[in-house]
């Protein structure tokens, strides 16, 4: 996973975040946006449904 | 001749080794100088969380900070997502075009601000880029503060998702927009009309302030807020010392919010190895905030006071005289400062009443402090700083602040903020996602939304706040 080919971090001049170099920065941007939108999702309904049971 | 030529050697390569020093302290300094705005702005939501909660009556009380604290937490995500590529792909309007400055346009925005791919790199831990993280901080926090701005405005009858649905409009987009147009050394707003908006009067406090306008024209009022006639009632929060509490730690933060305007010394993204200088180049020093800020503090509420003699409208008094010169706190005399802000306490309470008397139920006056009072911030400083160089460059060369373009911007201003605000809760309206059932408003939000009670020991017994005609 050590985004450098020496696992050393005298070698490391930037980008030192687990990932770089590869699919995972952009595949975990994804999931966390996804999980934002799955929340409201979920957040919405159950509001909902427990605001209707205020009904007269 | 050869011992004086190993002396030269070794100064040299002495003189090398200081300034080599020198750099790095200077690095550490200005990653650290905008770390700390950052803990600092965050206090400016904890006054919000403060403000709004003790607005509210008992019965909405945690459902008010619960909206709060969610309006936070989401915009951050979504800043990180989308909001600071908008900043930096569009100063120069659509398509996206760069600028002259070499630091906007959609090219630009894509190798810097995407969480994937190439642009990663700046987006994440870099041990050679000490910049973009506590800008990217900064910036999210200027991105929170618009939404608790509007938060405030609509509590006690908005539903969460709605709410945060706004709330990321707003803050990753709107706002977004307005500074990059007005806020960005490529801002076609500063580089075409001269727009100076130092502090954000116009950008973050009107955009923010009308978006909820718009908002609460689809909201509508509390149940029990105006009555048949059209009077308003008087809708007092649980706790007035809470709110004004608030008021003070959004105060307090409110430094951290200013200081991150100033772009520090030094850095290869300076404009200036050797002096601050604000996001256009411009001269500014830390003295010059100090001076300006405490004045406009004492003459917003010292113009609130003359008329209200209300603690709670003293403090907004405050918070209005700082918008109300925020556009020009680099360069007001502190006197002028006092004055425009003395005159921003004094207009704030009538332009509050003129609102509700249409009809509009702000909760917590936030479109009349935020946005009528940045819009007129931004207008003030056409007024009086016409002239002034917009931007860093040569006389002739670069735009000047006029009238005329402190008010096209505040035309802009307003319909950055209003007409998003007003369309996206006009959708939310027709999707049944804005406004709470009634019989969820009239038992309280708190029953509804949130599984605690803020008061338990009062139990059922807890006292109505009544609604009071206004006097």
């Amino acid at each position: 996973m050590f985004p450098y080919d020496e696992a050393s971090w005298s070698v490391v001049d930037g980008a030192m975040f687990m990932g770089w170099g590869g699919a995972l920065p952009g595949f975990t941007t994804f999931i966390a946006a996804v999980i934002c939108v799955a929340v409201l999702i979920i957040g919405q309904r159950s509001e909902t449904a427990k605001a209707k049971a205020f009904d007269k | 001749m050869e011992e004086q030529l190993v002396e030269l050697v070794a100064k040299v390569a002495e003189l090398e080794a200081a300034s080599a020093g020198a750099s790095v302290t200077n690095t550490m300094f200005a990653e650290t100088f905008y770390y700390l705005t950052i803990p600092l702005m965050i206090i400016i939501h904890a006054g919000f969380l403060a403000y709004e909660m003790g607005a509210s009556r008992l019965k909405n009380v945690l459902s008010s900070g619960v909206k709060n604290i969610l309006a936070f937490a989401f915009m951050i995500p979504t800043f990180y997502f989308f909001g600071w590529w908008v900043y930096w792909g569009f100063p120069t309007g659509l398509p996206g075009a760069p600028g002259p400055a070499g630091i906007s346009g959609v090219e630009y925005a894509n190798a810097i601000a995407w969480g994937w791919g190439d642009s990663a790199q700046y987006m994440g831990p870099n041990i050679a880029d000490q910049a973009s993280g506590v800008f990217f901080g900064a910036f999210a926090m200027f991105a929170a503060t618009t939404a608790s701005i509007m938060s405030g405005a609509v509590i006690e009858r908005i539903q969460t998702v709605g709410f945060i649905i706004l709330a990321v409009v707003l803050g990753s987009f709107a706002w977004v927009v307005a500074a990059a147009w007005g806020w960005h050394a490529d801002g076609w707003m500063v580089t075409q009309w001269g727009v100076h908006d130092f502090g954000a009067a116009g950008l973050v406090h009107a955009v923010a302030g009308f978006f909820a306008l718009g908002v609460l024209i689809n909201l509508g009022p509390r149940i029990g807020k105006f009555n048949a006639d059209g009077t308003a009632n008087h809708i007092p929060g649980h706790n007035m010392p809470l709110t004004v509490v608030g008021l003070m730690l959004i105060i307090v933060g409110f430094w951290g919010f200013l200081m991150a305007c100033v772009i520090v010394p030094g850095e290869a993204w300076s404009w200036f190895g050797d002096k601050p200088s604000t996001i256009y180049g411009t001269p500014i020093t830390l003295s010059a905030l100090s001076f300006n800020i405490l004045m406009a503090i004492a003459g917003g509420i010292i113009g609130a006071w003359l008329f209200t003699r209300d603690p709670f409208w003293m403090m907004s008094g405050a918070l209005a005289g700082i918008i109300s010169t925020a556009s020009g706190l680099d360069i007001y005399f502190p006197a002028l400062a006092f004055i425009i802000a003395f005159s921003a306490g004094i207009i704030l309470k009538p332009c509050a009443d003129w609102l509700e008397n249409r009809g509009i139920d702000d909760a917590v006056g936030a479109v009349t402090v935020h946005g009528t009072i940045g819009l007129y911030g931004v207008i003030m400083l056409g007024v009086w700083g016409s002239g002034y160089p917009a931007l860093q460059g040569a006389a002739g060369e670069v735009p000047t602040v006029s009238l005329f373009g402190q008010i096209g911007a505040a035309v802009v201003f307003f319909l950055l903020g209003f007409v998003p605000g007003y369309v996206v809760s006009y959708i939310l309206k027709m999707c049944g996602m804005l406004r709470i059932r009634e019989g969820a408003e009239i038992a309280g939000m708190d029953l509804v939304k949130v599984p605690a009670a803020g008061y338990p020991e009062w139990g059922g017994e807890a006292p109505v706040t009544p609604a009071h005609p206004a006097e």
